[in-house]
């Protein structure tokens, strides 16, 4: 099956011939579902959380000034969308730019919230990854490694907060909640899902899903307007790329036929092979090239 | 635009392979990371000579607050100020002075990750396991890029670089790793000295002004992020602890300006 199209698409996993998307469907059907009752409980809990990162501030870190300069932040995010988007404000013409400022409606399809909502698509689709994963005996049954089990269940409970997390600053921002998939991304994990047959690939999947999500994060942070989404962008980009050092310490004992030692014990640190030692941050600067294009999950 | 395809790396099955494979990604950093890195510090340097010529304000007009208090900055880049300690320094300002409490702290990272190395190699840590042996010295290089990214933005806007630890955190460092005797707790200082870095950068990533110095600081806090994980994992701790990183920690800008 060819690959989508697309300049982010990767090719990390093998696409698998005639995928049946029925399954992944309906779990996307359910994890909106739990994303609706999520963000009625957890709206309140969100404006804590911004609030918290804010007196924090006031006391850990380096304190920000004023807003941005005119080569601020706002500047990436113009940049960054004529890149990817296809000269948006050059198509709108100047006129529209201005609209698009100064203008509610307009407003709620600004930059930010695109990439806000791009950015809740792929924790749509995370969430529902991990819930297709966790059905799988040898993920969430049974069978499964204890450890390998409560990292996808953690890791899934995670990425629904990133979701509500990210949803609320859409809505903040006067935009429209984003409740589905990115519509690419879906598209390889549909085609993953009939080749889901032993641990590893599931770990190349949700590998590919977290490194594109980390440095959609990473780049987005340069390119938004927002100091309160950029906020709640930084402090996810960092766990995204935690979940991917997790994952590839994982693939790499997996494939090494070392499958106990995936342990959380200290104990169990002395039987690594060296090389496993740095295997989970193989890039001294998170790169960026495969991160999403900041429209890719937008509403139109 | 078409972007460069990339395969996620798969681990192979032999200790000899498995370290082909960490070279290959060693080669993958150089040839993924590194570039926009040093596009972004390139641009940044590129940003702060012309702000320092007077005629662009903003990229390094004092971002951080505290600089402000401290330094009492015109539009400049640096300023002569007297220290706590009494000595007569030029003090950076703006994005710059946050560039500069990140060399430190850097600095500190790969003092300190050198003195494990150096505690381990007179056998004072016990028995180090092979992995964790490879764990400090892939971080410790890492660490070493990091501060080199910092001061190069440094020094690429006409100021000396960086190569001194963050001075309030040198005491505490020290008191810690006095108690150190294995590589647990080895792991528990390294884990403090990331947590702080990461939450710094986090905080930077709101505080400074220029693009490229936002990207700098969002390419590297992940990887402190990667590196506590990792150490989590060491600990026999969950590796993820957090669903929204903390900013708790975070060194302040008065660590440089004093």
């Amino acid at each position: 099956m060819e690959r989508p199209d697309h300049p982010d698409a990767r090719g990390g996993v093998d696409p698998a011939p005639d995928p049946d998307p029925d399954e992944l469907n309906e779990l996307l059907v359910e994890s909106r579902d739990l994303h609706r009752d999520a963000m009625v409980t957890t709206t309140g809990a969100l404006d804590d959380l911004v609030e918290l990162g804010q007196d924090r501030r006031s006391v850990d870190g380096i304190e920000p000034d004023a807003p941005p300069a005119a080569d601020g932040a706002g500047h990436g995010a113009s940049s960054r969308v004529i890149t990817f988007g296809g000269g948006l404000l050059a198509a709108a013409g100047i006129a529209a730019a201005l609209d698009a400022v100064t203008a509610g409606p307009a407003f709620a399809s600004s930059p930010d919230v695109r990439m806000l909502q791009t950015a809740a698509s792929i924790e749509v689709l995370a969430v529902a990854t991990y819930k297709t994963a966790l059905t799988l005996p040898f993920i969430g049954g049974s069978a499964a490694n204890p450890v390998v089990k409560a990292f996808a269940t953690t890791t899934m409970q995670q990425h629904q907060e990133h979701l509500d997390a990210f949803n609320a600053a859409v809505t903040r921002l006067g935009g429209t909640a984003q409740t589905d998939p990115d519509p690419v991304l879906a598209k390889v994990v549909q085609a993953a899902v009939p080749g889901l047959t032993s641990p590893v690939p599931v770990v190349a999947l949700a590998l590919e899903l977290e490194q594109g999500a980390a440095e959609t994060y990473v780049a987005d942070v340069a390119a938004l307007s927002d100091a309160e989404s950029k906020k709640v962008t930084a402090s996810i980009m960092g766990v995204e790329a935690q979940h991917v050092s997790v994952l590839l310490a994982v693939q790499a004992l997996l494939a090494a036929g070392d499958p106990q030692l995936v342990t959380l014990s200290p104990t169990d640190v002395a039987g690594l092979p060296a090389a496993a030692g740095s295997v989970g941050f193989p890039n001294a600067f998170f790169p960026t090239d495969m991160a999403r294009d900041p429209g890719e999950g937008a509403l139109s | 635009m078409k972007r460069p395809k990339r395969t996620t790396p798969v681990m192979a099955v032999t200790e000899a392979e498995l370290a082909a494979m960490t070279d290959g990604l060693d080669q993958l950093h150089n040839d993924v990371g590194m570039p926009a890195m040093r596009s972004a510090v390139e641009r940044w340097s590129s940003e702060s000579r012309t702000t320092r010529r007077g005629f662009l304000i903003g990229a390094g007009v004092a971002a951080a607050g505290v600089a402000v208090a401290a330094c009492s900055s015109s539009s400049g880049t640096s300023n002569t100020t007297t220290t706590g300690s009494g000595t007569t320094k030029a003090l950076l300002t703006g994005d710059l002075a946050v560039a500069a409490l990140a060399a430190s702290l850097e600095n500190l990272a790969v003092t300190a990750y050198g003195d494990v190395l150096t505690a381990a190699s007179a056998g004072k840590l016990g028995a180090v396991p092979p992995a964790v042996a490879t764990f400090v010295t892939t971080v410790r290089a890492q660490h070493v890029q990091h501060a080199q990214a910092w001061n190069a933005a440094i020094t690429g806007a006409g100021h000396p670089a960086v190569t001194g630890p963050d001075k309030t955190l040198v005491p505490v460092v020290d008191k810690a790793f006095a108690k150190v005797t294995d590589v647990s707790g080895a792991a528990q200082l390294a884990l403090m000295l990331e947590d702080i870095a990461a939450a710094t950068y986090q905080s930077a990533v709101s505080a400074v002004k220029a693009t490229s110095s936002i990207r700098v600081a969002a390419s590297i806090q992940p990887v402190e992020m990667q590196h506590a994980a990792i150490l989590h994992f060491v600990l026999g701790q969950y590796p993820v602890p957090d669903a929204f990183s903390p900013l708790a920690g975070a060194r302040p800008l008065t660590d440089y300006t004093g």
